[in-house]
């Protein structure tokens, strides 16, 4: 990648230095030990069932159905909830956790029926991968972290992982494999930023879901819905 | 002024705001929602002082260090690839972006909310060049086609609307056939908007907050229009607010928890979207170049002064949603795109005291706002800053509040005048009293008087019977 | 305990009852009272029209007017609140700030006083009425009392109080905002008057003179029949109503 352009900036931090009295830029500010961290403590000593467990109360104020499965019953709760969501075309996202699940199995019969499509996430074809997305009814990937407090799903996207898979279809199906699951963002944004401490180059694009999409901007009522998927399921799997 | 909304006599703004009694109705009810979703959020966090304490250190290390932070910002920003402005006015951002449209030979630009934007008056530039710009938040949407109605909040921007109104205008502008249900309208919008996204040639979002340490902004949006705006064009242009900015991970999680919580009482929005320069070689979607601007226009004036604290501000809109002022003049009266308390703040210091005087005093300065701000800023006494500024350097006061205010000190300095002065206060008020009570007061009680009465002062002042009482030898 | 009254200018000139019921209460429960004569305002109508310069030589001459009290207690919050914030007036460090700092570590608010400094929550009062209480903003936000009126509420016998709806909304007051923006104003103690009808009370109890007065105002305006009165003045009644 070429490097990008500045422009303006000399005059620019000149004068906020004037200002604020700031200091040489090659000198490195350090940053002060905050007096309190209350974001540590939150859920600081709870195990991965108690946190399923509040994952699952948080889907209920986030609009977002759950779902608790084991590896050998997850092929049947996808085609649970596929079905009640009336659901005739996939897209998921190119990882190989869908076959430490044996899922593309499971995807290949789902297109013998009839009027039924599938079709998995392509870098090499980007143009077919968005308009298959924006028709798909549902979009399927697997959930890199997932945060109990707030029911959120973080998605590191990157090869293979578009970002369209969750969010142009109508409905967001989320695998959850239950080692995921974290307390908060926290856990997340300290993940994200040892990345950076260590130099290693970042996802370009890290989405925090929470359900699916709304808005409230008419009379204040909630409408669920709104630009991106209309319903949202989560799916927590015992690993393999 | 790019920031200035709607009639330019204040008073003609709150008349104005005063008899709309349906935009009054939706701004109370809307009020009574957030404020309590607020508090339920904030109450379960169960710390909730020690996170607005930690979200105070953060904004105020950040403001303080802002040249280190955005030089790391700007250095990451390039190293990923992609091109950083630095923009000291609006017309200096608006004649950037301006030249980014017209390399791409952009004919359709779809944008997230932005205050900022707002602020420059970008749209504007962009429609002079001939490009098609589509605000794509629902609540900018129903403005921006509705003849461009100004915001009245800054995170619910059609506040005052009804639904009923909002399908009116859906009929008349688009076509719209079906009734005012929220969520039909939503629908509507949705397959409307859908079109724009696929076909827009840039996508422009501000930003809620940059992270310095790795060049990456988060968006925070309910809707998902920002994550489309950043996926589906082929160009990407981040505009921010200079201050709008955290210096690293650890940050952006605290910011961004005391955001949705202050804002509307949610844990998380529905879509925090993290974006780290263009899309990297092999990905199939993201913008292939990206475009950040970077905006002073006015901010450094801020700085290093005694209203600083101003640039802490995360943009929840928490203290508009608990001003009791804001409640019955509704938005337009301040304007400013930015109202409630913490737009009579910054609207003065962003453009001038002549443009907004008045708002400085638009506060009973009752201190909910101070009480709710996640990051701790002293909203009402930056008001009475404001007023000393007035004041003391302006000298914009009237003479005859400066002859009050003389008298007043003269007359408390001393304890026999204000002994005198209090004496004196039944009998001077006796002829405008009517069974003790007074309904037609003189001079500038007259203003007090128009709505309640006030009580005649009485003929025995307390410190008169506490003196015939110690005489009297009564207390125990 | 030796207390110094604070009236505040309000309280002298039209809120008598509230000072004299205040005084007679504390010394039942034991204090000795003296009334320096010398006082005069607080100075928050300057302070917060941010004339700045008047306000300190206001705070000046109310810091040497109880420069020998032990204890300082004022009949309304927002004053005494103003009392506090003198500490911000003076340069850091300044003899005038050690002052300052003297006088806002012994000045307490009336209920606060009572609940916090002499421990008492039953002042054995008794009063029969059904009233709701206004929780003025400078009182419970800026000076921090929130709890101590309840308290001491509640143990009044034949005292039936109500919850006013949305509590926290100011009545509209503001010193200068009720003459500079009166419509606004207006508006929200009109506000504030429709919660109080909702709550059936004949009474209304607060302990700010000026918010009281402001209501009070707007209900005789409105002839509406709810009394007003400061809470010192149940405090210290003993069966009347």
């Amino acid at each position: 990648m070429s490097k990008g352009t500045i422009t303006n900036r000399g005059k620019f931090l000149k004068n906020i230095r004037g200002k604020i009295g700031g200091i040489s830029p090659d000198k490195p500010v350090e940053k002060p030990d905050w007096t309190v961290n209350p974001q540590r403590r939150v859920m600081k000593d709870f195990d991965q069932d108690q946190l399923v467990e509040v994952l699952d109360k948080q889907c209920h104020h986030i609009h977002t159905d759950f779902f608790l499965t084991n590896s050998e019953s997850l092929q049947e709760t996808l085609d649970q909830v596929l079905a009640s969501y009336q659901t005739r075309s996939i897209v998921y996202s190119s990882d190989n956790r869908f076959h430490t699940y044996q899922l593309p199995e499971f995807f290949k019969n789902f297109a013998k029926k009839p009027e039924h499509e599938v079709f998995k996430w392509n870098d090499e074809n980007s143009e077919e991968s968005i308009s298959f997305s924006e028709r798909a009814d549902v979009g399927i990937t697997f959930s890199d972290i997932t945060l109990a407090e707030s029911g959120t799903i973080v998605l590191f996207n990157r090869k293979g992982q578009g970002r369209s898979v969750s969010l142009l279809p109508r409905d967001y199906i989320a695998i959850v494999p239950k080692s995921t699951i974290v307390p908060r963002m926290t856990q997340a944004t300290d993940y994200v930023h040892q990345q950076v401490e260590k130099g290693e180059e970042i996802s370009s694009c890290i989405n925090f879901i929470t359900g699916p999409s709304n808005s409230a901007d008419i009379e204040m009522n909630l409408v669920v819905g709104v630009h991106g998927p209309i319903r949202a399921a989560y799916i927590v799997v015992e690993d393999k | 002024m790019p920031m200035h909304i709607g009639e330019k006599d204040f008073k003609a703004r709150v008349s104005k705001g005063l008899q709309d009694d349906f935009m009054r109705g939706a701004v109370r009810s809307a009020q009574g929602r957030l404020q309590n979703n607020r508090a339920n959020a904030a109450e379960e966090l169960g710390d909730w002082e020690e996170w607005r304490t930690l979200g105070q250190q953060i904004r105020q290390h950040t403001v303080e260090h802002l040249d280190y932070y955005l030089h790391q910002l700007s250095e990451k920003v390039a190293e990923l690839g992609g091109h950083v402005f630095f923009a000291e006015t609006g017309e200096e951002a608006n004649a950037y972006i301006q030249q980014v449209a017209k390399d791409k030979n952009a004919k359709k630009i779809a944008k997230s909310k932005s205050m900022v934007t707002e602020e420059i008056s970008m749209n504007d530039a962009l429609e002079d060049i001939g490009c098609e710009v589509i605000e794509t938040d629902l609540g900018e949407y129903i403005l921006q086609i509705d003849d461009h109605d100004p915001p009245s909040h800054i995170v619910a921007p059609a506040l005052h609307k009804n639904k009923e109104q909002i399908r009116d205008v859906f009929h008349e502008r688009l076509g719209y056939a079906k009734t005012e249900q929220p969520e039909e309208l939503a629908l509507f919008a949705r397959e409307k908007l859908r079109e724009e996204f696929l076909s827009a040639d840039i996508g422009i979002t501000g930003c809620n907050f940059a992270v310095a340490e790795s060049g990456s902004f988060a968006l925070v949006t309910n809707e998902g229009n920002a994550r489309m705006v950043s996926t589906l064009p082929k160009t990407q242009i981040t505009v921010m607010g200079m201050e709008r900015i955290v210096p690293g991970w650890e940050e952006l999680d605290i910011v961004v928890s005391l955001l949705t919580r202050a804002a509307v009482g949610q844990k998380l929005t529905s879509y925090i979207t993290a974006l780290t320069g263009p899309k990297q070689i092999g990905e199939a979607d993201g913008p292939e170049e990206f475009h950040l601007v970077i905006v002073d226009n006015g901010r450094s004036r801020i700085l290093g002064t005694e209203f600083q604290e101003a640039l802490h501000c995360i943009r929840c809109a928490a203290c508009i949603n608990v001003c009791p002022v804001y409640r019955h003049v509704g938005g337009h009266a301040y304007g400013s795109i930015y109202p409630g308390p913490i737009g009579a703040v910054l609207s003065p210091l962003l453009s001038d005291y002549d443009e907004y005087k008045e708002l400085p005093y638009a506060s009973s300065l009752c201190g909910a706002c101070t009480e709710v701000c996640p990051v701790k800023i002293p909203l009402h006494e930056q008001l009475i800053m404001h007023r000393r500024k007035i004041v003391e350097d302006e000298k914009k006061s009237t003479l005859s509040e400066r002859l009050a205010m003389k008298g007043f000190e003269q007359i408390v300095q001393s304890a026999n005048l204000y002994r005198t002065a209090t004496k004196m206060a039944p009998f001077l008020t006796t002829p405008f009293s009517k069974n003790n009570v007074i309904s037609k007061g003189p001079g500038p009680l007259r203003y007090w008087t128009d709505a309640r009465d006030l009580p005649q002062p009485t003929q025995e002042r307390f410190r008169d019977w506490f003196k015939q009482r110690s005489e009297r030898g009564d207390s125990e | 305990m030796k207390v110094s009254f604070f009236i505040t200018c309000l309280g002298d000139i039209f809120y008598v009852n509230a000072g004299k019921a205040a005084v007679e209460l504390l010394e039942r429960l034991g204090c000795e009272i003296d009334f320096p004569r010398a006082q005069t305002c607080c100075g928050q109508p300057a302070y917060n029209s941010g004339y700045r310069k008047e306000t300190i030589e206001v705070a000046k001459h109310l810091i040497e007017t109880f420069d020998h009290s032990e204890y300082v207690v004022g009949i309304s919050g927002s004053c005494v609140y103003m009392i506090h914030e003198y500490v911000h007036l003076f340069e850091d460090g300044s003899e005038w700030q050690k002052r300052a700092i003297d006088l806002k570590n012994k000045t307490y608010e009336f209920t606060q006083f009572i609940v916090d400094v002499l421990g008492i929550e039953d002042v054995g009062a008794s009063y029969q009425a059904v009233a709701t209480y206004h929780t003025s903003c400078h009182m419970t936000r800026l000076l921090g009392v929130k709890e101590a009126p309840f308290k001491l509420l509640s143990n009044v016998k034949g005292l039936k109080l109500v919850d006013l709806p949305n509590r926290q909304d100011c009545c509209g007051f503001g010193g200068t905002f009720s003459v500079k923006m009166s419509n606004i104003s207006e508006q929200m103690v009109d506000e504030k008057v429709s919660h109080i009808q909702e709550t059936e009370a004949d009474l209304l109890l607060g302990a700010d003179g000026s918010c009281l007065m402001n209501i009070g105002g707007r209900l005789t305006r409105k002839g509406i029949p709810v009394k007003v009165k400061h809470i010192a003045e149940i405090l210290n009644s003993r069966g009347e109503a």
